[in-house]
């Protein structure tokens, strides 16, 4: 086995642009997922039987189904379907946002019900209405249990952002995945995007434990 | 103050409350007092309408309580309960502002004085700035009873205050209430403290099963039950 790291030397500056290609889109998909997500979960807990059945299809289907199928139907579908011909960028938000607020929407959910109900029957027994209390006494009891899940959910976005590749993003995947066509050498190109991925998810969980130690200090 | 008629609950296939009437006057202190199991928390929580009666009704100062006025009738009525639910997020003083200044739109300066008041009254002076978790059992329940008096409310209700407490934070808790009840406060108390119900009660309701079995005064009721329920009950509990 001979690997020669010397080859991808002129390539490193393209593949570093990946790192921003890929942090672009992962953060503007985890801001609409969040957001969604936040709308998901409050339906979920609302008395409107419509709301709640609708926010609990969704999340049934875009967790019950491959990501990357979501990415290639809403990428090669919706041209079909429109005309439009749908920016690979456009595609990898829509299909990552659309999938992380499914699981972000559970995670907030989870979490406000893991508040003690002692608080909300405390709160209604002072006349407290359901807004206020929502927000001055549940939530931010319930951050507490949400903050760190959704670490992990934006760590889990980081990683699989990759397979926006498939549809021709030019993120740090497909980069490699290109340095790796031009030389005819596989191993290191994918290498040095590994180590990249890792030193990102790294970080990420770094902010992770900083989050959950500031949580548990206030406690 | 306080009527309740045919109170009838269910839970499912299981009937807790079986049509309960009574009639609690202004100024009255009444405890309630039965075997676990026997519905007096979920009573007790009819009272407010946290829990929703399946049929029957409850009127505050003869208006009749709904969904709709709950909210508004819930500011005279101040509950104080087992696990004491203080808001854990906020510091005592916090605590027993927020309502007042969320629900009845008191000027803060206004709020901060009515709290200070309580907190001296109930003797947690020196704790205002401290969080929930900092506090022993017997100064939560202070608290969560300075939180509730702050709405001043003219009803209280307590749901077992004493019973999640180390036996030495007991009396300082009951101690609170005795002095409120001599205020003149309607309150109604379940409780198991049943030398507490003798001494400050004017009255105690017996539930059995769901079924108010017998209501009176304490010397009566402790000395001559009617019942044989209440006999039973009190011989396992004296
Ligand atoms: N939310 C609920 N759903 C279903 N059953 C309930 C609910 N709340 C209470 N129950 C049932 O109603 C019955 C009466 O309960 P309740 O809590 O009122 O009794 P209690 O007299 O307060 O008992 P304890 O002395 O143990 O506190 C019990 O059998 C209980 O299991
Ligand atoms: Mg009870």
């Amino acid at each position: 086995m001979d690997l020669d790291f010397n080859q991808i030397v002129p390539y490193i500056p393209f593949v570093l642009e990946g790192i921003w290609a890929t942090l672009q889109f992962v953060i503007v998909s985890i801001v609409v997922g969040l957001l969604l997500g936040t709308v998901l979960a409050l339906c979920k807990i609302t008395k409107i039987s419509i709301l709640r059945v609708f926010a609990n299809v969704y999340t049934s289907i875009f967790r019950g189904t491959p990501l990357i199928l979501q990415l290639m139907l809403i990428h090669y579908a919706v041209p079909q379907i429109t005309g439009y011909d749908i920016p690979a960028f456009l595609s990898a938000i829509l299909a990552f946002g659309l999938n992380s607020a499914a699981y972000v929407s559970e995670i907030i959910r989870a979490g406000i019900m893991a508040v003690d109900k002692g608080q909300i029957e405390a709160a209604e027994a002072l006349g407290v209405p359901y807004k206020p209390m929502m927000l001055h006494i549940i939530m931010p009891q319930a951050v507490k249990n949400i903050l760190p899940a959704l670490m992990n959910e934006f760590i889990t976005l980081t990683k699989e952002s990759a397979i926006v590749s498939t549809i021709g993003y030019l993120d740090l995947m497909r980069r490699a995945q290109i340095v790796q066509a031009d030389i005819y050498r596989a191993f290191e190109p994918l290498l040095f995007a590994g180590a990249i991925y890792w030193v990102m998810v790294f970080i990420l969980t770094k902010i992770g434990g900083l989050v959950e130690r500031r949580l548990r200090q206030s406690d | 103050m306080i009527s309740a008629t045919e109170i009838t609950k269910v839970f499912g296939k299981n009937t807790v409350l079986k049509n309960i009437s009574t009639t609690i006057n202004k100024g009255e202190v009444v405890a309630i007092i039965g075997p676990s199991g026997s519905g007096k928390s979920t009573f007790l929580r009819c009272l407010n309408l946290l829990e929703e009666p399946t049929s029957g009704e409850i009127a505050i100062k003869d208006v009749k309580m709904t969904n709709k006025n709950k909210l508004e009738i819930r500011k005279n009525i101040g509950m104080v309960f087992q696990q004491f639910n203080l808001f854990p997020h906020m510091t005592v003083l916090e605590n027993v502002t927020y309502a007042p200044r969320k629900v009845k739109n008191i000027p803060n300066d206004r709020a901060h004085e009515i709290a200070k008041e309580l907190l001296a009254k109930v003797g947690l002076t020196d704790k205002e700035d401290a969080y929930p978790n900092r506090l022993s059992g017997g100064q939560k329940q202070r608290v969560a009873i300075a939180r509730a008096l702050a709405m001043e409310p003219e009803i209280m209700l307590f749901d077992e205050p004493t019973s999640a407490l180390d036996p030495e934070m007991v009396k300082e808790v009951l101690d609170v209430m005795k002095d409120l009840a001599n205020t003149g406060m309607t309150m109604v108390i379940v409780t198991h403290e049943m030398n507490f119900a003798k001494e400050v009660a004017d009255r105690v309701m017996f539930l059995d099963d769901g079924v108010l079995m017998e209501e009176g005064e304490p010397e009566e009721f402790f000395n001559n039950p009617s019942t044989d329920r209440a006999q039973d009950f009190l011989s396992k509990v004296l």
